[in-house]
């Protein structure tokens, strides 16, 4: 009954003129970043940060949120007609989607994409609506040391994913948090770190991180690379319809890969990519029709599409009743919370019902948009992909100058912004990948009030994070999760010596 | 070949460099606190210090078994950062959109497919763009045009 009511609150929220056009310029502009590869939906995010401090707190996350999902809808495009993954994810989706296209069934792979990824998305917001209330309550048991064990193994798992390595992931973290305490600490009113500009008083804006680590560094990467178009071929509506044996095939694969991607989106640091890699492997292998895969079969279609549209929707669970951002997005959508002065946690859904359940019912909303931007209206996208791309990078560019000054009217800000572009740059140059510093840095201040809390109420024993048993096993996981993904290679060599 | 080896090891020293200055400064600067009640350079200086470690140890794990690095695009970068820098300047001087012309001008030079008469086109469309969408839609107080 209570579900109902809430539903209900949520549908009076989300299904406003207002909130129903942000979601839908949201979910519009994720499929257009999806289409295109190149500028991803990080940056797409990130581009929007400012435009969201003019909206109401629900307005902007219905927005940002549609961007997030949006683009894996969009990502698939691009992948199955040309065998470009427009986000990473949807690189699962090339290798049965694109020799699908070769085939002459490109409409109904796309077909096929959009409802896969509809079904995915409606079932990561039913596990959503389910697991969220029961997590958050739970997580009200947590004391100061059991948060910043789930922060340290938040961190732990997004360093580990890192490309570049675990050990230069942790590096990256280190330095987000070092950067989250620059200003004025909370507890004593010192400044830290400031070199004397007044301007850093307050910290450094995460728009400006964001915008420089995430739009302009990625601009000087990708600008000089930028192609010119793609030639597409026209596809027509006819061509679209899958015959009843796929329809048929379709089905056991979606929700299987529902189910794998629900359980990898609510994991942090794994996100859409793994959660669609891991669904393809596992119809691969359970699939009667295992052995073709590769060579456009629909299931190797339909699951990574599922898989990570569920992801891209239960990803939000640990972000929301958590506070902890499972992927740089997620990140990003948490400081945009704090931004409005909403602390994302435990108490969010009892204390801003409004925003949680409007959120999850605009995913439903939203969802049907993509539905019918996808399907009726696919002609536009695969126009777009006709569309010479490099004209983007110009626009990103400003776009970011224009949404950084409008804040504060700071030009302070756009120099700072280009500062964190040039570094950026530099730290991809040496294979630091930036994606873990803006988790390390937007959880950094958190973390580091809960240690300081902690070590407070223990009378300075920090004995006690491995006294109390939920963040023992919780620190345990993250050592377990590091020495996994750092040492065996180091391990086997030393075998191998021995 | 020596040459690439020693440049990678930029990165790393970079970060030792890094960690090492956030774990000396609050050391030098803040007050530490003590283990019950911490002060506000504990946690830097503590994050600090792993990341000296941990810094100090990729060093040595690149001088062995060099990951390389990935050579820059100066073009690229000036162009870019030249665009950015131009908003900077030109905005308290002239306004937004005359600043927004140039920056779209300055950083489309670094894409050589991208011709004179398609920048300009784009520049005058994308501050027209501003214009409507973040002083007309947002009604955000910008400057547009200077002395206007």
């Amino acid at each position: 009954m209570e579900l109902v009511s809430n539903l209900a609150l949520g549908f009076a929220t989300a299904a406003t003129v207002y909130n129903l056009t942000y979601c839908f310029v949201g979910v519009f502009l994720g499929t257009f970043i999806g289409v295109l590869p190149g500028v991803g939906p990080l940056a797409a995010v990130a581009m929007l940060l400012p435009v969201s401090f003019y909206l109401p707190p629900e307005t902007a996350l219905v927005m940002l949120a549609g961007v997030y999902y949006g683009a894996e809808y969009g990502g698939s495009i691009a992948s199955i007609l040309l065998n470009i993954p427009g986000t990473p994810s949807a690189s699962v989706t090339c290798l049965d989607g694109y020799p699908m296209a070769r085939d002459g069934r490109a409409g109904v792979a796309l077909f096929l994409t959009a409802i896969a990824s509809f079904f995915g998305a409606i079932f990561g917001v039913l596990v959503m609506v389910l697991l969220s209330p029961a997590l958050a309550e739970f997580a009200l048991l947590f004391g100061p040391a059991e948060y910043f064990a789930v922060m340290v193994l938040g961190l732990v798992a997004a360093s580990v994913v890192s490309t570049s390595g675990a050990m230069r992931g942790v590096m990256m973290v280190c330095l987000g948090i070092l950067l989250g305490t620059v200003g004025v600490d909370i507890n004593s009113g010192e400044t830290r770190f400031v070199a004397g500009l007044p301007e850093l008083r307050d910290g450094v804006s995460l728009v400006v991180v964001a915008m420089g680590l995430f739009g302009i560094s990625e601009v000087m990467v990708s600008a000089r690379g930028a192609t010119q178009s793609y030639a597409t071929e026209n596809i027509a509506m006819k061509k679209f319809l899958p015959t009843r044996s796929e329809w048929v095939r379709s089905i056991g694969p979606a929700i299987r890969g529902s189910a794998v991607g629900s359980f990898f989106g609510t994991l942090p640091g794994t996100g859409q990519t793994v959660a669609s890699f891991v669904g393809y492997a596992l119809e691969k292998r359970i699939s009667p029709h295992g052995e073709k895969f590769g060579t456009g079969q629909i299931e190797g279609v339909v699951v990574p599409e599922s898989a990570n549209n569920a992801a891209a929707q239960t990803a939000f669970i640990p972000t929301l009743t958590l506070g902890i951002p499972g992927s740089t997005t997620m990140a990003l959508m948490l400081g945009a919370l704090m931004i409005h002065g909403i602390t994302p946690g435990p108490r969010l859904i009892s204390e801003h019902p409004e925003l949680f359940w409007g959120l999850v019912v605009s995913f439903l909303f939203g969802n049907m948009f993509l539905l019918i931007l996808n399907i009726p209206l696919i002609g536009l996208w695969v126009r777009l992909l006709r569309v010479p791309h490099y004209f983007l990078y110009p626009i990103v560019v400003v776009l970011i100058c224009v949404g950084v000054y409008s804040i504060d009217n700071s030009i302070f800000d756009i120099w700072a912004t280009l500062a964190f572009g040039v570094l950026g740059y530099v730290l991809r140059l040496f294979r630091f990948e930036p994606a873990p510093l803006l988790i390390g840095f937007v959880l950094g201040p958190m973390m580091e009030e809960f240690f300081r809390r902690t070590m407070l109420l223990s009378r300075g024993d920090p004995m006690v994070f491995l006294e109390r048993p939920g963040s023992a096993t919780l620190l345990l996981v993250a050592l377990l999760l590091l020495l996994t993904t750092a040492l065996p290679r180091r391990f086997l060599s030393w075998l191998r010596k021995a | 070949m020596q040459r690439d080896r020693i440049i990678s090891q930029v990165g790393p020293a970079l970060m030792l460099v890094i960690g090492l200055g956030f774990f000396v400064v609050p050391i030098l600067t803040l007050e530490l606190g003590t283990a019950r009640r911490l002060g506000p350079g504990a946690f830097p200086a503590l994050v600090g210090g792993l990341l000296a470690v941990l810094a100090l140890i990729t060093l040595i794990r690149n001088i062995r078994h060099c990951m390389g690095w990935e050579q820059p695009d100066p073009i690229s970068v000036l162009a870019v950062a030249g665009g950015v820098i131009a908003f900077a300047f030109l905005t308290p001087l002239l306004g937004v959109l005359p600043a927004v012309v140039v920056s779209v001008l300055t950083t489309a030079s670094a894409v050589p497919q991208f011709q004179w008469p398609g920048r300009i086109i784009l520049a005058v469309c994308v501050s027209i763009a501003v214009w409507l969408i973040f002083v007309k839609g947002l009604g955000i107080p910008l400057t547009t045009i200077r002395g206007l």
